[in-house]
């Protein structure tokens, strides 16, 4: 049986990764985001879009904070206040009411 | 089109066309030690295919990797390029491309060292072939955005495990019988 010359396998060897770069190309050109890719590199750190300002404001965490009452407002000028992950509920000095009867 | 969306198009492209010529290369270098192409092509136009695929796999490779270092979101360093499991997202499917990179790195330069080196160290670092498309394979199954594509997907998977069985075969058949 007749054998191919090395020429003719160079040849479709070459085909075949043309082939299979063009059709990946085209493929990744119609497919360019997937959803369900295995990896999903985060993007939080991409450069921010500084040249367009947002159109509407929109109100910073530092102003939807409520201050309990005591609590020491930050210097103006200074850093936003920070979140208190305390306990809202704190025991009070008061000696303890108690009811011993009903009316 | 935008560069970094070209950039990230190119560097798929790429590593999916590399596969596609690394399976040749990895397919014509089994042909050699087996018979199992003798059917189409005498060795000497085997070897000749061998050695010329390189040509095509090996600048393809590069320009998967080079595309993936400018490609932003990508953030892959020169440093991942060598060393494993140093990217903050998918280590393994990412450090698993290194490992392969790496030993590829290693087996193309020692080829063109071939005659300033012994047969027998030459040989072995050629066989390392196997394990470096054993985790090429797993890095483009884990990592690859084109990968579950049904048309990719077949014809990536019926590569490898036929890669895979001839593979197998040569190791433990050594010469299959004509």
């Amino acid at each position: 049986m007749a054998t191919l010359p090395a020429w003719s396998l160079k040849l479709g060897a070459a085909c075949i990764t043309l082939a299979s770069l063009a059709g990946s190309f085209d493929y990744a050109s119609t497919h360019v985001k997937n959803v369900t890719a295995p990896l999903q590199p985060p993007v939080a750190d991409r450069p921010a879009a500084s040249a367009s300002p947002s159109p509407s404001p929109v109100p910073s965490i530092g102003a939807l904070i409520t201050l309990r009452p005591g609590q020491r407002t930050a210097a103006p000028g200074s850093a936003a206040p920070r979140l208190s992950l305390e306990p809202g509920v704190r025991t009070a000095t008061l000696a303890p009411l108690t009811f011993t009867h009903v009316s | 089109m935008e560069a970094q969306l070209l950039i990230w198009i190119i560097a798929r492209a790429a590593g999916l066309a590399s596969y596609a010529a690394l399976c040749l290369a990895v397919l014509s270098g089994i042909a050699l030690r087996t018979s199992v192409l003798d059917f189409l092509a005498k060795n000497r136009a085997l070897r000749a295919l061998h050695d010329w695929v390189s040509w095509l796999w090996i600048p393809l490779g590069a320009l998967h990797v080079v595309a993936l270092l400018l490609d932003r979101t990508a953030r892959i360093g020169p440093a991942d390029l060598l060393i494993p499991f140093g990217v903050s997202y998918g280590a393994i499917a990412i450090g698993l491309g290194t490992i392969s990179f790496d030993l590829i790195l290693i087996i193309v330069v020692s080829s063109w060292l071939r005659r300033r080196m012994s047969d027998r160290i030459w040989r072995w670092i050629h066989r390392s072939s196997y394990v470096a498309f054993v985790t090429l394979f797993l890095h483009a199954a884990l990592s690859g955005t084109d990968f579950n594509a049904p048309l990719i997907s077949a014809l990536s998977w019926a590569a490898a495990l036929g890669i895979g069985l001839l593979g197998i075969s040569r190791i433990v058949f050594g010469r299959l019988p004509d």
